[in-house]
């Protein structure tokens, strides 16, 4: 294990990235899915790139699954906990391997799926890397003593965001647009609900026994290596995962019936930001809503729409403005959001973007406008694959949506019969005022 | 099993990759040079035009003028196009053109798809080569950096707030002393006129390397070569920069402000870059002392592990910068280097014992060095995890670039040559020549400063506290030794400044 690699190959290391624009499909790389008989989905994706392998372990778990009270931010905190190893290979052991692989290895936690992923060099490393990821998800082994010393971490993480004025915005405009749904915290979760992990022993058993079984977990490995050799080392060590069977419940957010507002004092001097909300529908790659507002957003808000060219531009009254759409499994909230340069102009940007999305119901936006985003996310899309890390990277998102990779492919197709009158006509169904937030940040004075 | 490959792109996706040799070219120090990969059948091609002047050209008074005029050219429209029009005409082909500027080199990057690259280039070379120099750019421009300096890097983000302090602290009265973006003051007084002149003082063919990638068609390099050759010939002088001053004992600059969290940088000047044989003993010495988001990071182990104080510590064996994912980022070469610890933000009430046990390891490296067991461990690591250095077109190039501004053919493939050669002996000569724990500049961003200082000067004891009530007993020793060690601090050595007072002039601020 662990060989090290003759020098030349530090040559040969790029990745051709097909030229996927020719295609009649967004996704150019072949790949192969399998299923073993405990439900664990399998996602090979083998690369023409010598010697790198991308592995991912994506978990259908994030902070949605977050629906008890207190337990804001679980995801996370279990993420932290999947790094202190077995009895078979304990956390020391864990780290020696990874660190002699010299892989590139992290995890992180999202509102719908929690991912887990190493990079590393020389596909004769592979085997040690499926038994040795294998076993952390299947034997995870720590007491209450290391989660009360883990514990304190995340609280060190949150204050590494503290002083981050965004961070405070999206916290304050998820709280106040959602009710029920589990997307009303963000994955660091509560501080409150930080302060108290360290006596979360017990439900970090239950919330492991739920989640981290085949049947919620996909491996998604993009790279150097032989579909045969990976399977067979699959089943191999990953055979005897137990199935959990445990299906989780999300609340359903009511229909939003009036406006909301609400505001956030930030101590220290900042630009001011506003940010404004409309709930939404869930990923799809079927209906037309989703696709049609992830367009909307780039046709009226992106760097080349004349509101931005306005605002930032020609007034310079804003730093920057934008819009935002997350895939997510549930429901979501389609987000417009901007950063001024003076606290008195927050009323009139707020009615520029008010006045634009009224727009878009009466007009519909130009065709040429419409062709130029289609050509935009195209292109973008082909600069993302020039490594393992990033076709899987970006890959592993999509999948815990549907656990289908094709799911992109129809979802670019979508987006392809994406009219300007679909556009007018999600415009018309939501951005409605009773269905809005507007989240609002202005600084203090800096001591 | 479902199968669902993609058989009309099987032809493409065997593509075998067809290198060509890459090159380096520079005919004369005044004329421009290249630093091209080609690599047929890939259909992006990066740009990366690398300019070798940065922040420490600013003249005195005129703080963040490169950055202002360069910013210029990649943010704002060239004589035929106003910039409303280039993000018009970049949207639809997802084009971009992003700028770096550290203290002595600067690059303008992007990457296109060869579909767009004749639309692309036409509009990026005018960008470059014939600038609008538009007042309403230079007002926009302005603003975005003065709101930079003023609110974001004060108020918005301690941990690079922390690290620019002790950036002021190393290099006082040094070129490289003020923030690549400037000062308020300094921003409020520039003129459009200084940014013309900036330019036509800098934007000389010697000053420039053009760094081509990709898919680009084999007589592409000449035509940039022969664009690029319409401006004038000649080069800035390189600078020469005075000696770094070194810290005498412990230096603290404490930043105060209110914040739930005390965030730390400290460091020192070192004699040694990327171009000396002794980098690769005190790099692997670095690596396993605190390698950047690694568990192998000793700092890491003890501080965050051992007692889950916060969410990482670091170190450098010189400038880092985080580039895709945790790997460093290029084109950040500089003459002179400093050695930097990164303890992340941790909870006010253990900032002195963080700070403490951060000595503490320091010492131990300086004065036990590193094991043949760590040595094994981090060789090989590192041997290993710099074959993931160099995935992307942009980081290949990048990677050539620096490496020959090191003096290496392949930085990377010497990393390979060196390491394995390398003996405990050497890593320790290393620590010894180059390493110290004594005179050390630390940087802290914290609330009721005061406190901090009294508690540090007095060398009040700094117990603990954990969540859990069982920590293992060698911890509980080790960190008897640690609340009570000796910093050696003297009131003088401990100075305090409101944070707001940061970046609104050149150098530090008054402090009290």
């Amino acid at each position: 294990m662990n060989k090290l690699i003759p020098i030349a190959f530090t040559v040969f290391l790029l990745l051709v990235v097909p030229a996927a624009l020719q295609s009649s499909k967004i996704f150019p790389y072949e790949y192969k899915i399998e299923e073993l008989e405990n439900g664990l989905k399998v996602i090979s994706i083998p690369l023409n790139n010598p010697y790198i392998i991308s592995y991912y372990t994506v978990v259908r778990s994030g902070s949605r699954n977050e629906v008890e009270p207190g337990r804001s931010g679980f995801a996370h905190f279990f993420e932290h906990m999947m790094f202190k190893g077995t009895k078979t290979i304990p956390l020391a052991a864990y780290n020696d391997f990874l660190t002699k692989l010299g892989a590139g290895t992290n995890g992180y936690t999202t509102d719908d799926y929690t991912c887990y992923f190493v990079v590393f060099a020389g596909r004769e490393n592979l085997e040690e890397v499926v038994k040795t990821e294998a076993d952390r998800f299947i034997n995870l082994y720590y007491d209450e003593e290391m989660i009360k010393t883990e514990a304190p971490v995340i609280e060190g993480e949150y204050y590494s965001t503290v002083s981050n004025p965004g961070r405070r915005l999206s916290e304050l405009l998820r709280d106040t647009a959602f009710e029920k749904h589990s997307y009303r915290h963000t994955t660091l979760g509560y501080l409150k609900d930080i302060l108290d992990m360290p006596n979360q022993f017990e439900y970090s058993q239950l919330y492991k026994k739920r989640f981290y079984a085949p049947d919620n977990s996909i491996l998604l490995v993009a790279g150097d290596f032989d579909h045969a050799q990976l399977m067979d080392y699959v089943r191999k060590y990953y055979g005897n995962w137990q199935k959990s069977n445990y299906t989780l419940v999300t609340p359903v957010e009511p229909p939003q019936t009036k406006a909301k507002r609400a505001h956030f004092d930030f101590p220290a001097k900042t630009a001011p930001m506003i940010a404004i909300a409309f709930h939404g529908p869930a990923y799809s790659d079927k209906k037309i809503d989703k696709a049609a507002l992830d367009l909307l957003a780039q046709t009226s808000f992106s760097s080349s729409s004349p509101l931005y060219q306005k605002l930032v531009i020609e007034e310079q009254k804003c730093l920057n403005l934008g819009a935002s759409f997350s895939d997510r499994r549930d429901p979501y909230f389609l987000v417009f959001n901007a950063t001024l340069k003076d606290e008195k102009d927050l009323p009139y940007v707020e009615d520029e973007i008010l006045k634009e999305l009224e727009r878009l119901k009466r007009e519909p936006v130009p065709e040429d406008v419409l062709a130029d985003v289609k050509s935009n996310l195209k292109y973008s899309f082909a600069d993302e694959l020039g490594t393992t890390d990033g076709v899987a990277g970006m890959l592993a998102g999509y999948i815990s949506l549907t656990t289908d990779p094709e799911t992109l492919n129809r979802l670019f197709d979508l987006y392809e019969k994406v009219t300007t009158a679909d556009i007018q006509e999600m415009a018309k169904k939501y951005f409605n005022k009773t269905n809005s937030t507007v989240a609002t940040l202005t600084g203090g004075k800096a001591k | 099993m479902k199968n669902n490959a993609n058989h009309s792109l099987l032809g493409i996706t065997v593509m075998a990759l067809i290198f060509m040799a890459f090159s380096c070219a520079k005919v004369s120090p005044k004329k421009l040079s290249t630093e091209l990969l080609p690599l047929q059948g890939n259909p992006l091609v990066s740009f990366r035009i690398l300019l070798s002047v940065g922040s420490a050209s600013d003249p005195a008074g005129k703080e963040g003028l490169c950055a202002m005029t360069l910013n210029m050219l990649a943010s704002g429209g060239s004589k035929t196009l106003p910039f409303k029009e280039i993000q018009k005409k970049f949207y639809p082909m997802a084009g971009y053109v992003g700028l770096l500027v550290d203290k002595e080199m600067s690059v303008f990057v992007g990457t296109i798809h060869i579909d767009n690259l004749d639309k692309y280039y036409a509009i990026f070379k005018d960008m470059l080569l014939d600038p609008g120099f538009r007042e309403e750019d230079f007002n926009r421009i302005k603003t975005r950096q003065l709101n930079f300096v003023e609110k974001t890097l004060v108020s918005n983000m301690d941990e690079q707030f922390g690290k620019e302090i002790l950036n002021l602290m190393i290099y006082e009265g040094h070129p490289y002393g003020h923030q690549e973006a400037g000062t308020v003051e300094s921003l409020k007084s520039l003129t459009l006129d200084d940014i013309k002149a900036f330019y036509k003082e800098h934007f000389l063919q010697g000053n420039i390397t053009i760094g081509l990638a990709g898919g680009y068609p084999a007589d592409f390099p000449e035509k940039v070569v022969k664009d690029f050759s319409a401006l004038p010939e000649g080069q800035t002088p390189k600078l020469k920069l005075p000696a770094q001053r070194q810290p005498k004992g412990l230096e603290i600059l404490i930043a105060e402000k209110k914040t739930p969290a005390t965030a730390i940088s400290m460091g020192f000047p070192i004699a040694i870059s990327k171009a000396s044989p002794d980098y690769f003993p005190l790099w692997i010495a670095v690596a396993h002392f605190g390698e950047h988001r690694q568990h192998l990071s000793l700092l890491f182990q003890k501080i965050r592990e051992e007692r889950g104080q916060n969410y990482g510590d670091y170190a450098y064996a010189d400038y880092f910068i985080q580039g895709r994912d945790k790997f460093p980022a290029q084109n950040y070469c500089r003459q002179e280097q400093y050695f930097s610890i990164w303890i992340r933000p941790l909870a006010n009430s253990n900032r002195h014992f963080v700070l403490r046990q951060a000595i503490i390891e320091l010492k131990k490296l300086v004065e036990e060095g590193i094991s043949e067991e760590r040595l094994e461990l981090t060789r090989t690591y590192l041997l290993n995890y710099t074959k993931l250095y160099a995935q992307t077109l942009g980081e290949r190039l990048g990677w050539q670039m620096d490496s020959h501004y090191y003096g290496y053919q392949d930085f990377l493939a010497e990393v390979q040559k060196r390491l394995p050669t390398i003996t405990r002996e050497d890593v320790n000569r290393a620590i010894k020549k180059y390493l110290n724990f004594r005179n050390v500049y630390i940087a802290i961003i914290t609330e009721d400063a005061k406190s901090l200082k009294e508690a540090l000067v007095a060398n009040a004891p700094s117990p603990i506290k954990y969540a859990n009530p069982n920590m293992p007993r060698e911890v509980l020793e080790e960190d008897k030794t640690i609340q009570i060690f000796s910093l050696d601090l003297r009131a003088e050595k401990v100075r305090i400044a409101p944070a707001a007072n940061f970046f609104q002039k050149s150098g530090l601020p008054k402090t009290e």
